[in-house]
């Protein structure tokens, strides 16, 4: 008898492979009040985030975007239109092109970002490559779970690199 | 603020806490465009095996880099590695608790880097993560090692 497996031939191909480019538009300030709001609510949110004059006066020497900001929601400038991922099947094999199975969960397993010193600032046009780095699977509670690990590498308009954030994916039918 | 004289090996940072509910998950969901079913409905996460609706990963990875800009201070210190372990889902209804220990201290190229082991509970004491992370300092801001 065949072993149970959830990665198809086409997936297995895919390891390694880039997937995804994507340019964010211009960051705003009031994107980065709006993110800081949310991550610091119900107080307020630390002055650096959108008090210019108290910001100008820190080592930053002006507004950064808190380092975990994502400058890819509520669309992205290139693909031109492009709303992002489907939360409902966020999958790599769909922008690859690979036969996958139809998975009934997509589970966030965990995630590892590392920065560099190069904040995210107004005006910055972030651009962002996807990989796929591999699959792993394990019997679970619900069955055999899919462990999908991904790559995404920022850049800002300079070509310096921002942050790399390898994410772990679980999956299961 | 970090109070410069206990940073050693050992010391635990400041926790902060957050309670499952919308009003804390919409609020990250309307800056990240993040509408899963299962972060906003009972019966969507029902369907894949939750209790309740679970909070977002990524918001809880997000609320790590707070814990630790909440001790450091942010116009001082950058963040430099933020990771994290999913064991359990955060549910609507538990608050989760986020909190830290200082792993090891070096100086490097100017900057005072801090390791620290990171974890996160809920209010039951049910442990929903671990990981580990790094800040820096630039290290004229600090005492000796």
């Amino acid at each position: 008898m065949a072993e149970q497996t959830l990665i198809t031939p086409e997936m297995a191909e895919a390891v390694g492979r880039d997937y995804e480019w994507t340019t964010s538009y211009p960051i705003e300030t009031s994107d980065i009040r709006r993110w800081a709001i949310a991550m610091y609510y119900p107080a307020p949110p630390p002055s650096l985030y959108w008090d210019e004059a108290h910001a100008r006066s820190t080592r930053w020497g002006g507004i950064v975007a808190p380092e975990e900001f994502n400058p890819f929601a509520w669309m992205r400038a290139e693909p031109r239109g492009d709303m992002g991922f489907d939360t409902r099947r966020p999958w790599p094999e769909l922008r690859l092109g690979a036969r996958c199975p139809d998975f009934r969960a997509n589970i966030f397993a965990g995630t590892a970002t590392t920065y560099t010193a190069t904040r995210m600032r107004p005006g910055d046009v972030i651009t962002s490559v996807l990989s796929l780095v591999g699959y792993e699977e394990k019997p679970g509670r619900v069955g055999l779970m899919l462990f999908t690990t991904t790559e995404n590498r920022w850049t800002n308009q300079d070509g310096e690199r921002v942050r790399t954030a390898r994410s772990v994916l679980i999956r299961y039918l | 603020m970090i109070d410069l004289t206990t940073l050693r090996p050992g010391l635990e940072i400041p926790t902060i806490s957050r309670p499952g509910d919308y009003q804390y998950w919409n609020r990250y969901a309307a800056v990240n465009y993040e509408f899963a079913g299962h972060h906003m409905d009972d019966a969507a996460a029902q369907h894949e095996g939750f209790e309740a609706a679970i909070g977002m990963g990524p918001f809880i990875h997000a609320l790590l880099h707070v814990l630790l800009r909440e001790w450091a201070g942010e116009d001082v210190a950058r963040v430099i590695h933020v990771g994290l372990r999913s064991r359990r889902p955060w549910l609507r209804g538990r608050t989760l608790i986020q909190g830290g220990t200082v792993t090891a201290v070096r100086e490097a190229a100017g900057e005072r880097f801090v390791s620290l082991d990171v974890w996160g509970d809920d209010d039951t004491g049910e442990r929903l993560f671990t990981g580990e992370a790094e800040i820096a300092f630039p290290a004229g801001s600090l005492p000796p090692p």
